[in-house]
C-alpha cells in the first residue's frame, strides 16, 4: 500500500504529536503561561516547578514500567508514605544512620512491589484490585507503626535530599529525579528487560511463546515500581522535614495521571517526565493566576481527559492504513 | 414476479479508494436469488472492502448497487440489515455471555408490558432452529458452544431478520470436516429458500463443492464471473493470481539426516494421548488430522507451552525436560503458531522489534540493544523473505496476512532454530504468499533443519511433507511414507473406521 500524497490537518497534527508527544502539551502550556503571567518565566518559578514535580515524576517512572507491562499499581502512594515514615522512624526512634535506613526502606519498597507482583501473577488477581488491597495493607502498617503521628526531628543531612540545592540553583530532588528518569529511560529502551516489559504489555501470550518469562517480568515491574515509590517517599519525607503518615493518599493516582498524560505507551520514559511536567504546570499556572485552588482539581481532571483524548486521536491517525 | 434466476443484487462500476490506494476499481457483480456465489481472490484483492460496502461498514465512492431491482444506498450496517443483507464475519460477532436466543433476537427482543418476554423469545428461537433441523439448546450461553455451533447461531440470526443475501467470510476456516458438512447442509437449506449466499473462502475445493458461480477479484479489479462447472482449479488459480502456476508446491531434493527429535508416549491427560514419533534433519514431517485431533496440543507440549503429564522428548538423542517455551527456545525449537495475531505477533510494535523478539541477544552490544544492528538484521529478513513493507519500522498490524506470517517466521529464523514447528502456516494467506512460505519451508529443510508442519489443508499436507503422521482424538493413528500419500489414505485415517 502506498502512502497518500495529500497531507490533511489530521495527519499533520498526528505527525507533530507523534514526534513530540506530551512535550507538545508542555510547550503549549509554557507558552501560554509565559504570555499570560509575568511570574512564570522567572528562574525562581521554573526551579519551583521542577522541584515540585520531582516526587510525582519518580513515582510515575515506576508506574510507567507497570503500565507498559500491561498492569496497574494503585499502591504506590501508600508505599511511598510507608517508606518515608519508616526512614524517619529508623533515624529518629532507632537512631540509625541515614544510609542504612534509606537502603532498608528501599529494600522494603522492592518487597512491597514483589508482593503486589506475586498477588497479580501467581495468585492471578487483577492488578487493579490486587494493588488496591496492598495499598490498604501498607496504609494500615504505616498507621500502626506511627500511631498516625508525624515523625519529625530529622537530621540536617537527611533534609538535603528534599530541600537542598546544588550550587544554590538546582534542587537536589530534581537531580535525584533526573537520575532516575535517565536510568529508567535507558533500561526501557536499550536493555532486553525493557523490551520484555513492552512485549509483555503488548501481548503476553505471544511474549510467553517467544520465550520471555512473563511472570518474572511482571514481578520485576512491580518491584521497580515499589523501589521508585519508596525512593520518592524518602525524598518527600525530607522535603516535608518529617514522616507524614497521612500524606500520599493522592500520589498513586497522580502518578498514573502523569503516565497517561505523558502517553508512555509510545515506549519512552521521557514521556512520563513530560506528563509529570504538564501536571506540574497546570498547578503552577493556576497558582500564579491566583485561581481558587478548588478549580485546580477541576482543571487537572480536564487536562487528564483531554491529554488522553489527544493521544487516542494521534494513535488512530498514525495507525490508520494509509 | 421474480423467478429463481432473477438477480437479487447487482453492482455496477463500484469504486472505493482509501488515501493513496484504490481498493476497488469499477467492480461489477451480480448475485442471483438462491445461488451460492463464491468470491475469490488473493488477500488484498478487495474482497473484504467489497463485503464491507455491502454490509454498510464502508460507503462506496461511486457506482450503483441494485437490490431486488431497485437502486439502493447502503449507508450503515443497520440499513444493510434492514434491506436484508447479513454478514457473518470470520471473527464471530456474538455476545458470548448471553444465551443463544438472546443473541438471535439481540436488539429486538419480544416484549410483554415493556419487559423482555423470555418464554416467547426462547420458543421463537427454538422454532427457528427446528426449521433448519439443527439441534440447539437456545438457553445455553454462547460461550459454551463450539465455534461451529456459534456460526450456526449467526446464520440463524441472519435468517431470522429475513435476510435475502447472507455473506459468509471464510466460514469453514476453523471448522472440522463434519462441522463443515453441517454448514454445507445449512447452506443448501438457505438455497432452497431462495436466499443467496456469498461465500468467501481460500479453500478452492469448497467452491467446487457447493458454489454455483464465482467471481474473481484481483488487485481491487473485477476479473470475471463464471459458472463453477465451467472452470478448472488451475484456471481459477491463474485468474486469481494472473499467472499460470505450474506447480503449487515447489520441488525439493530430500536429504535425510540423523533423527533430531524423538517424542515418546507424550500425554497431557486430556487431549494428547500417548503420542510417539520421531523426525529427522532435513525432513518435512506433516501432521494431518481433523481440527481438534490434538495436533496443536501435541506441539504445545513439545514446546513447553502446556504442561505434560507423561512422556519423554529427546533432542539429538539426549533427553530434555522442556517445561516452558523459554527452555524450548534454548533447545533451538521454533514454533510458528496457528494464530499469528494472538500468539505470534506484537501488532503495534515495529517489524524489526518483532523479528528480534526471540534472538534479541544477537543484536546486543555489551548487553545493550544496538539499533543499527537490529535494523540491518530486520532488513536482511525483509529482503530474504520478500516481506512487502515500506520499512522495517512499520508496525506489524499494518501488514497483510502473508507478510505478517513471514515476520513471525523471521522471528524464529533469527535464533537459528534447528527444529521449526509450523502450525497451519498458510491459514488465511493468499496463493502467491503460500507458495513463498512453502519455498521457505523447503529451503529450511534443505539446510538440514527439522520441519514439522501441522496442516488441516489436505493439499498442503500432501504437497509439502516428506512423511505424514495422522492423528485422531489425541492419538497417532497412522504414518504415511511419500509413496503412500493420497487424499484417500489420509482421510481414512483421520476420520477412522472407513
Amino acid at each position: 500500500m502506498k502512502a497518500g500524497k495529500e497531507n490533511n490537518w489530521g495527519h499533520k497534527i498526528a505527525g507533530i504529536g507523534n514526534s513530540l508527544g506530551a512535550w507538545l502539551i508542555v510547550i503549549l502550556m509554557a507558552l501560554i503561561l509565559s504570555v499570560t503571567t509575568k511570574a512564570f518565566l522567572t528562574p525562581n518559578n521554573i526551579i519551583n516547578v521542577v522541584r515540585q514535580i520531582s516526587v510525582n515524576a519518580m513515582v510515575a517512572l515506576g508506574a510507567s514500567f507497570v503500565v507498559l507491562g500491561g498492569e496497574i499499581d494503585l499502591s504506590t502512594g501508600m508505599a511511598s508514605t510507608f517508606a518515608g515514615c519508616n526512614a524517619a522512624l529508623m533515624m529518629t526512634k532507632l537512631g540509625m544512620p541515614m544510609i542504612p535506613a534509606i537502603i532498608i526502606c528501599l529494600v522494603v519498597g522492592v518487597l512491597v512491589g514483589c508482593f503486589t507482583g506475586f498477588i497479580v501473577t501467581i495468585l492471578k488477581i487483577p492488578a487493579f484490585i490486587g494493588s488496591l488491597g496492598v495499598q490498604y495493607m501498607v496504609q494500615g502498617a504505616t498507621l500502626l507503626l506511627t500511631n498516625s503521628m508525624p515523625i519529625s526531628g530529622l537530621s540536617e543531612e537527611f533534609l538535603v535530599l528534599g530541600r537542598g540545592y546544588i550550587a544554590n540553583v538546582i534542587p537536589v530532588p530534581t537531580v535525584i529525579m533526573a537520575v532516575f528518569i535517565i536510568i529508567g529511560a535507558i533500561v526501557l529502551k536499550y536493555t532486553p528487560f525493557g523490551r520484555s516489559v513492552i512485549s509483555v504489555g503488548e501481548n503476553a501470550t505471544a511474549a510467553r511463546l517467544s520465550g520471555i518469562d512473563v511472570t518474572r517480568t511482571k514481578i520485576a515491574i512491580f518491584a521497580i515500581c515499589g523501589f521508585c515509590a519508596a525512593a520518592a517517599g524518602i525524598v518527600q519525607a525530607s522535603r516535608l522535614s518529617s514522616g507524614q503518615p497521612a500524606s500520599g493518599g493522592d500520589l498513586s493516582l497522580q502518578a498514573l495521571a502523569a503516565v497517561y498524560v505523558g502517553g508512555t505507551f509510545k515506549g519512552s520514559m521521557l514521556n512520563t517526565l513530560a506528563g509529570a511536567l504538564a501536571l506540574g504546570l497546570v498547578n503552577n499556572g493556576l497558582n500564579l493566576m491566583g485561581i481558587n485552588p478548588y478549580w485546580q482539581k477541576m482543571a487537572l481532571g480536564i487536562i487528564i481527559v483531554l491529554a488522553v483524548l489527544f493521544d487516542q486521536y494521534r494513535i488512530k491517525k498514525s495507525t490508520a492504513r494509509k | 414476479m421474480q423467478t429463481e434466476q432473477s438477480d437479487i443484487l447487482k453492482l455496477t462500476n463500484v469504486n472505493k479508494s482509501f488515501p493513496g490506494v484504490k481498493a476497488l476499481c469499477n467492480m461489477c457483480m451480480t448475485v442471483k436469488k438462491g445461488e451460492v456465489h463464491a468470491l475469490v481472490g488473493e488477500n488484498g484483492a478487495g474482497k473484504s472492502t467489497l463485503m464491507k460496502i455491502l454490509s454498510g461498514a464502508y460507503i462506496k465512492d461511486s457506482g450503483t448497487i441494485e437490490f431486488c431491482g431497485h437502486e439502493v444506498e447502503i449507508t450503515s450496517p443497520k440499513q444493510a440489515e434492514r434491506l436484508g443483507i447479513s454478514i457473518i464475519y470470520q471473527e464471530l460477532n456474538l455476545m458470548k455471555k448471553l444465551s443463544v436466543a438472546e443473541n438471535v433476537f439481540l436488539g429486538r427482543y419480544p416484549r410483554k408490558n415493556g419487559f423482555i418476554d423470555w418464554k416467547q423469545m426462547n420458543k421463537d428461537a427454538k422454532e427457528l432452529f427446528d426449521t433448519f433441523d439443527i439441534k440447539m439448546d437456545v438457553t445455553a450461553m454462547v460461550r459454551s458452544l463450539s465455534l461451529a455451533q456459534q456460526q450456526l447461531v449467526e446464520i440463524i440470526k441472519a435468517v431470522s431478520i429475513n435476510s435475502q443475501v447472507v455473506i459468509m467470510d471464510e466460514p469453514t476456516s476453523s471448522l472440522t470436516a463434519s462441522e463443515t458438512e453441517t454448514l454445507f447442509r445449512i447452506i443448501q437449506t438457505l438455497k432452497d429458500r431462495h436466499i443467496a449466499v456469498i461465500f468467501i473462502t481460500h479453500r478452492l475445493d469448497e467452491i467446487f463443492r457447493i458454489c454455483d458461480r464465482l467471481t474473481v477479484l484481483r488487485d481491487g479489479c473485477f476479473v470475471g464471473t463464471k459458472a463453477v462447472h465451467e472452470v478448472t482449479k488451475s484456471e481459477l488459480i491463474s485468474m486469481m493470481i494472473g499467472r499460470e502456476l505450474t506447480q503449487q508446491f515447489p520441488p525439493r531434493k530430500v536429504t535425510l539426516g540423523e533423527v533430531s527429535l524423538e517424542v515418546c508416549n507424550l500425554s497431557d491427560g486430556y487431549r494428547v494421548k500417548d503420542v510417539s514419533f520421531s523426525a529427522r534433519r532435513g525432513e518435512v514431517l506433516g501432521f494431518a488430522g481433523l481440527v481438534g485431533a490434538g495436533r496443536t496440543e501435541t506441539m504445545r507440549l513439545i514446546f513447553g507451552a502446556d504442561p505434560k503429564t507423561s512422556g519423554v522428548v529427546r533432542i539429538n538423542g539426549t533427553e530434555v525436560n522442556i517445561r516452558n517455551p523459554r527452555q524450548a527456545v534454548r533447545q533451538k525449537i521454533g514454533f510458528v503458531t496457528e494464530n499469528r495475531k494472538e500468539e505470534g505477533l506484537f501488532l503495534s510494535l515495529p517489524i524489526k522489534v518483532n523479528i528480534a523478539m526471540v534472538a534479541y541477544k544477537k543484536i546486543l552490544t555489551r548487553s545493550f540493544f544496538n539499533f543499527k544492528k537490529e535494523r540491518q538484521v530486520a532488513e536482511q529478513y525483509v529482503n530474504d523473505l520478500h516481506i512487502v513493507t515500506p520499512s522495517v519500522d512499520q508496525i506489524a498490524m499494518l501488514l497483510s496476512g502473508g507478510n505478517q506470517q513471514k515476520v513471525v517466521l523471521a522471528k524464529w529464523l533469527l535464533p537459528d532454530s534447528e527444529i521449526v514447528i509450523f502450525d497451519e502456516p498458510t491459514r488465511g494467506i493468499d496463493v502467491g504468499a503460500k507458495l513463498e512460505i512453502y519455498t521457505i519451508i523447503n529451503n529450511l529443510a534443505a539446510a538440514g533443519k527439522t520441519i514439522i508442519v501441522v496442516s488441516s489443508e489436505m493439499e498442503e499436507v500432501l504437497g509439502i511433507s516428506d512423511r505424514i503422521i495422522v492423528m485422531r482424538e489425541g492419538r497417532v493413528v497412522g504414518e504415511l511414507a511419500k509413496d503412500q500419500f493420497s487424499q484417500q489414505a489420509v482421510t481414512e485415517l483421520a476420520i477412522g473406521g472407513v
